[in-house]
């Protein structure tokens, strides 16, 4: 009885996972089908050809797209990290005046939908003259309310002596953030990372209203002018663009994705 | 070795004072042990020496020089925190060596003072592992090495033992002592715990809400409390408070409450207003039970008459409770002929050694010579 309810437990897992996993899987083989066989269901090519990357490749900048891309996110990125973990330190370990205030607008971030700030950020963004250039799209991301939650939660629970001992050992403050913290905030930062990457990564609004030319376009906001543009003329190359996109998120996860598991198995236990 | 001053040095957090008019001076190489009970303010004056707290009024020096604006790096003291707080993904050796590295001591110095530490606490073999992977006692050490090796001005610990059991503890509690005789660094040690302060400290303060209640050597403090407060906190088992008045009869002063009268020592006694409630103290160790014949009730070192209600054997020494009329009292006893319970008894109670305190709390027994 015990064996049946197995069996019927890993029937269900790898149908629930056959049905999660072959998409990517059929969009990831498809790449390399000729045109004719992109339509069927198989998940391994007849006959493997790279004319579907090449194609992509000749008919639109998706090289300077990935660069720009990588550029983008990364500097968001980094910036978020370093920025954050500096304004949640300050926001968790430090007394000054007005941090209840500091907290309490930061969570009031939090409640406004992006959607919303949308229109002010863009008008800003003209009479700044800052449209076509990467400021545009980096510059409104360098802060991000959630991420200095996040941290400051953690930043929270670090024992207090640990900061006095750093002060009596002759650390400073951002000493103390970078070299104390930092690596007891890895798991953290490395969610905070994550997101921040892949939601930069993504983004394509943003890019489509502050950036039209091309040679400053972001991957995803390139693919999408290309793909509804009608521009990649077969969904072999749709496809290949697609996977371009993918493929650095794909591995961003699974090299991070101890902590990734990590943080919501957390996130499941503190409910 | 410098010295530490304190000059009325006051703590407010918001409204509420922690520390009050805090006025001490601590002598080169002294280890000044600071005592009491929880919110008395001790840790609070250790972090003001630290440079952790700012002070809001009063001067701190340390070696003449006004150090009460200075933060932590520039003061020149190092600190052993209750909980360690080792740096969890640093070596030993990191930890032991990253306040050398950011004071720029040259290599050759931190691996020469790493060394020396190492082998002064017995951390040779560990310096390679983390804090985790120690025990709570090589933790305990790891943090008094991250101190000694910076060799500061002046020694700080915040209740370093109160994590560890209590065989640890003793045994800490020794190496600790025995370190700083060797090293002569002047020392303040913070500790709610009064066997520590009375085996470790040249010299005792005791605190209670911020305050300053006796400044003095363990001995003195523990023979001549200068308040009710101390007299109460110095000494294992508590000494035993009875409430009662004090009458003048036949030339002689008499302590009664209610079912007892105790003789009182007329050479030692200062003026006593007779009608102000008072109360008497009496360590349970200066308890004898008496084995002779009755003594007149109110001649001096009378006995008290009671019923046994508990005996607690400890080994050398046991505890006996005693109920005597309304009053509860405790002596401690040797092992020798031990009462059993519901006993009848008759206690001695010397009269040079028992303390009056007036309705404020104050000693009104003159002090003896200790």
């Amino acid at each position: 009885m015990r064996t049946l309810g197995r069996i019927a437990l890993y029937a269900g897992l790898t149908i629930a996972a056959v049905t999660f996993i072959y998409p990517f899987l059929w969009m990831a083989s498809s790449t390399f089908k000729p045109p004719f066989e992109v339509g069927t269901l198989a998940l391994v090519p007849d006959r493997i050809t790279f004319d579907n990357y090449r194609n992509m490749w000749a008919r639109a900048p998706f090289g300077q797209a990935l660069a720009n891309s990588a550029l983008v996110a990364t500097t968001i990125t980094v910036a978020v990290l370093v920025f954050g973990s500096m304004t949640a330190y300050a926001m968790a370990r430090l007394r000054f005046r007005g941090r209840r205030a500091l907290n309490a607008a930061t969570m009031a971030v939090l409640l406004v939908p992006g959607q919303l700030t949308l229109i002010p950020l863009y008008t800003l963004i003209v009479q700044l003259g800052w449209i076509d250039s990467y400021a545009a799209l980096i510059v409104p991301y360098l802060f991000n309310a959630t991420s200095i939650l996040m941290l400051r939660q953690f930043f929270l629970q670090i024992p207090q002596a640990l900061i006095d001992s750093a002060r009596m050992d002759g650390m400073g403050e951002l000493r103390i953030l970078f070299t104390i913290f930092w690596p007891l905030a890895r798991p953290v930062l490395a969610i905070v990372a994550i997101f921040t990457f892949m939601g930069s990564w993504n983004e394509v609004l943003w890019p489509l209203l502050v950036v039209r030319d091309e040679r400053l376009m972001t991957l995803p906001q390139l693919l999408t002018v290309f793909a509804l543009g009608g521009g990649a003329g077969s969904l072999g190359v749709s496809l290949a663009s697609a996977m371009v996109l993918v493929v650095p998120v794909v591995v961003a996860y699974v090299f991070l994705q101890r902590y990734f598991i990590e943080s919501m198995a957390g996130a499941g236990i503190k409910g | 070795m410098p010295s530490v001053s304190f000059e009325h040095v006051f703590k407010r957090f918001d409204a509420v004072s922690v520390v009050e008019d805090f006025d001490l001076h601590v002598a080169d190489g002294e280890l000044l042990v600071l005592v009491g009970g929880s919110g008395s303010g001790k840790s609070t004056i250790l972090r003001l020496l630290a440079g952790l707290e700012e002070v809001t009024a009063g001067t701190i020096r340390i070696d003449e020089r006004d150090v009460t604006s200075l933060p932590p790096r520039q003061r020149d003291v190092a600190m052993v925190f209750q909980d360690y707080a080792l740096y969890p993904h640093m070596t030993v050796h990191e930890n032991l060596s990253l306040g050398l590295r950011l004071r720029k001591v040259p290599r050759a110095e931190i691996e020469r003072r790493v060394r020396w530490v190492g082998g002064a606490l017995g951390l040779e073999p560990l310096l390679n592992r983390r804090p985790k992977q120690l025990s709570g006692g090589q933790r305990q050490r790891v943090a008094m090495g991250r101190a000694m090796v910076r060799e500061p001005l002046v020694f700080l610990f915040d209740e370093p033992l109160s994590n560890l059991d209590a065989g640890l503890r003793a045994q800490m509690r020794i190496e600790i002592g025995s370190l700083q005789r060797r090293l002569k660094t002047t020392t303040i040690y913070v500790t709610h715990d009064q066997v520590e302060a009375m085996t470790l400290g040249d010299r005792i303060v005791v605190l209670a809400t911020g305050r300053i209640q006796q400044v003095g050597r363990p001995i003195e403090l523990y023979r001549t409390p200068v308040n009710r407060f101390v007299a109460g906190f110095i000494g294992t088992p508590a000494m035993n408070f009875l409430e009662g008045r004090v009458e003048q009869k036949d030339g002689g002063s008499v302590f009664t409450a209610e079912g007892l009268r105790i003789g009182l020592p007329n050479d030692r006694i200062a003026t006593v207003a007779s009608s102000e409630p008072m109360t008497l103290g009496i360590r349970p160790e200066n308890l004898a039970i008496v084995t002779g014949g009755p003594s007149p009730a109110d001649a001096p070192g009378a006995g008290l008459r009671g019923r046994v209600l508990l005996v607690e054997r400890l080994g050398g020494t046991s505890h006996i409770h005693i109920e005597v009329g309304p009053h509860r009292l405790m002596a401690s006893v040797s092992n020798e002929r031990l009462p059993e319970i519901g006993d009848r008894i008759e206690l001695q109670v010397p009269p040079a050694l028992v303390h009056l305190f007036g309705e404020d709390g104050r000693a009104l027994l003159q002090t003896l010579s200790c």
